[in-house]
């Protein structure tokens, strides 16, 4: 690792020579305690020109080389590379903190996010958080996956096994999906699926953090057939006049808005607030009926609803602060507390839906009535799940995430254990596999507002103007 | 609504949607007016106190933003809104129901400057919105849009001097300044002494809250609305301004 290191950073033979006191042109300048033992302020321009001079010393001389495993590399930082470049203004020990020393050699290379923050999930999806940041941001081509710390960093070698001197600080255009093929491409050894997938839509909150954008075509289509859903249900709602008038949508609209408003600002506000949490949330009603349908309901209902209060949290947390460990832990999915909460409610629903399908088609009790519409409604959901599950343990298997690591995906590492066995190059099959859970969830939030899905609409809604408008229990529906 | 006994003849002056755009631009003002002036007046104690609350004079400024945001949504919707009024319910720009001012206003003033030293018997009649309700509106909505458009100069400084010199930059900054003092005296001071602190309606008019107002009311403090209203009261069943609750 520190010889590793030493290359990657390549001070130390510089510093060397200016110690013997023979600098590149031979002129006998003999340095001073003062040159290396001082401490400028880098944050000030005067502070980051001397410091930045200092480096330069030995680092813009062509000479500047180091001998590695008996090949030639350079370590001349070159002007140009600085001239075009958002850090053109800044010391080079900002970002290289370990060098200024004895020895000049660095153990934890360039940091970059002492400055900037992560990125969310719009930018680039959450498994990028085991690159490193100049693997996409820095101008190299050849990248690497180091096994000791399962990171993506820039590679010390090229396909020849010649070294390369990584002195270039140019930065690459990663918005570029180009650049996104440097590991994004087939035969690539980082584990990176083949193409270049969109990041999670906006549709996708339901079950996973997800970026603020709609992204990709599919997700738009879904995204306005549910809102024409939600519109014909409204529109729906608002049908018929109130004193027998010809138009009356304003009249309605002023009406019931007022009534809100009057909900809110009054005492009923605690009526809906009890309703919303006893009726809504917990679901109070159906587990009088029947236990057994309330664990079935719940099963489904609170881990989706958990999951969405998951991703809405993180959408928070890192909004509020990015780098902060909380919202750290919450989108990354190979964190073990992550991990095994998202897979143990997938498998909630999983069961839920399951012993719906055995409600259904099995047993048959009197009082359950099979629609068509009950049946595409738990294909939907059965289908999502399972193809979630697949393609976790796709990526668990593409990425070669440690076993000690996975292991807390409780569901998805074994079934990655059983798709081992299958001779797939699971680098090319992810990107189907991600592309037919992702269409699954699009057509389930599409078909929201349509199927029998549509209870989650109308439902609390129903609950909450019974109890408001003082509806007795033995009229309710 | 239902058991809430009506004692006197119920009017709807705030629609809903005015109400909530009041409400929010209620907090969305006062939001800025507290981080703008930490900001800006720094070195004193509550300013201290307050960024210190807040962690630090970036998150007073990303709050300021923030509210900047919400605040100025509402001048959007408000638009929008107007538009509504005009296009699909053929509302009125002018007359006895408008905000718009008109020669009445001035009229309105003198006289009422009569009835305040004692030259006249009586107030002067005045329409829905009295000079100092369409004084207070108009500050307020010219306000956040010059309040805005500075505000924006600072916020995206390197976007503006694409196209515009930098001293503008300055002259933002100046204007904003200022702007804001005067805002936060017009809004704090003036509107609520105006509004909430008048005798009549001592300690707090609460019909932009609640939306309502009784016809007494109205009668006596709006004669010119309640001449209108009280003509058409059967017939204004769309007008926002006029929808009549049952009493019940």
């Amino acid at each position: 690792m520190g010889i590793a290191a030493a290359i990657v950073f390549l001070f130390f033979a510089a510093a060397g020579s200016l110690m013997a006191g023979q600098d590149a042109a031979g002129e006998t300048e003999k340095p001073v305690c003062l040159d290396c033992h001082r401490q400028p302020n880098i944050n000030t321009n005067e502070g980051v020109q001397s410091s930045k001079a200092f480096c330069n010393d030995c680092h813009a001389k062509p000479d500047c080389r180091r001998t590695v495993d008996g090949k030639d590399v350079p370590l001349q930082v070159s002007a140009e590379t600085f001239n075009d470049n958002p850090h053109q203004y800044v010391a080079c020990i900002h970002c290289h903190t370990d060098v200024a020393r004895s020895p000049h050699r660095t153990a934890i290379g360039g940091q970059c996010r002492d400055c900037h923050t992560v990125h969310g999930e719009g930018t680039a999806h959450a498994p990028h958080l085991r690159i490193d940041c100049q693997a996409c941001h820095f101008k190299h081509k050849f990248v690497r996956l180091d096994e000791t710390d399962n990171r993506v960093k820039l590679a010390l070698m090229n396909t020849d096994q010649q070294p390369i001197g990584l002195v270039d600080h140019g930065l690459d255009d990663a918005g570029n999906e180009q650049s996104c093929r440097r590991c994004h491409q087939p035969h690539n050894t980082v584990g990176a699926p083949v193409s270049v997938l969109p990041a999670k839509s906006l549709l996708c909150v339901v079950c996973h953090p997800s970026s603020l954008g709609v992204g990709h075509p599919i997700f738009w289509v879904a995204l306005i057939t549910f809102l024409g859903g939600i519109f014909l249900m409204v529109r729906f709602w608002f049908i018929g006049s109130v004193q027998g008038e010809e138009k009356s949508l304003h009249r309605k609209i002023s009406l019931s808005s007022d009534a809100v408003w009057q909900t809110i600002f009054s005492k009923k506000v605690l009526t809906v607030l009890r309703v919303v949490v006893l009726d809504i949330i917990l679901q109070r009603r159906i587990l009088k009926n029947s236990v057994q349908r309330w664990s079935l309901h719940s099963l489904i209902f609170l881990a989706i609803l958990i999951r969405f209060a998951l991703s809405l949290l993180t959408g928070l947390m890192f909004s509020i602060d990015p780098d902060g460990r909380l919202a750290l832990v919450l989108i990354d999915k190979n964190n073990p507390v992550t991990a095994f909460t998202y897979d143990f409610l997938g498998l909630c629903i999983f069961l839920g839906v399951l012993w719906a399908v055995i409600q259904r088609l099995v047993v048959k009790p009197a009082h359950v009535k099979t629609e068509i519409e009950d049946n595409i409604t738990l294909g939907i959901l059965g289908l999502l799940v399972i193809l979630g599950f697949i393609a976790e343990a796709a990526r668990i298997l593409m990425t070669q995430l440690p076993a000690e690591v996975a292991v807390y995906a409780f569901v998805g590492y074994p079934l990655s254990e059983v798709l081992a066995f299958m001779p797939v190059d699971w680098r090319s099959a992810y990107p189907y596999l991600w592309y037919a859970h992702a269409i699954m969830g699009a057509v389930f939030v599409a078909y929201l507002p349509f199927g029998k899905l549509k209870h989650i609409f109308n439902v609390p809604l129903t609950h909450v103007l019974e109890e408001v408008s003082g509806i007795k229990k033995e009229q309710r529906i | 609504m239902a058991e809430r006994p009506y004692r006197q003849n119920i009017k709807i002056r705030f629609s809903v949607l005015h109400r909530f755009l009041h409400l929010v631009v209620m907090i969305g003002f006062t939001g800025l007016a507290v981080t703008g002036l930490s900001l800006g007046f720094s070195s004193t104690a509550p300013a201290r106190a307050f960024i210190w609350l807040v962690g630090g004079s970036a998150n007073a400024g990303w709050l300021h933003r923030f509210f900047a945001v919400i605040t100025y949504s509402c001048v959007v919707v408000h638009a929008f809104w107007f538009l509504y009024y005009k296009m699909v319910l053929s509302g009125k720009l002018t007359g006895p129901l408008s905000i718009a001012p008109s020669v009445k206003d001035l009229k309105d003033f003198i006289q009422n400057l009569g009835y305040f030293l004692g030259r006249r018997e009586e107030p002067p009649r005045f329409d829905k919105f009295t000079y100092m309700e369409k004084l207070d509106y108009w500050a307020l909505f010219i306000g956040m849009n010059t309040m805005g458009i500075t505000g924006l100069v600072l916020w995206f400084p390197e976007f503006f001097t694409r196209f515009l010199p930098g001293f503008f930059v300055n002259i933002a900054q100046v204007l904003h300044f200022f702007e804001a003092i005067l805002a936060v005296a017009v809004k704090f001071f003036i509107h609520i002494g105006l509004a909430h602190f008048r005798p009549a309606v001592y300690p707090a008019d609460t019909s932009i809250f609640t939306g309502r107002t009784s016809q007494e009311k109205i009668m006596v403090d709006h004669p010119g609305e309640w001449s209108v209203i009280s003509e058409s009261d059967d017939s204004s069943g769309e007008r926002a301004s006029s929808v009549s609750v049952r009493a019940s």
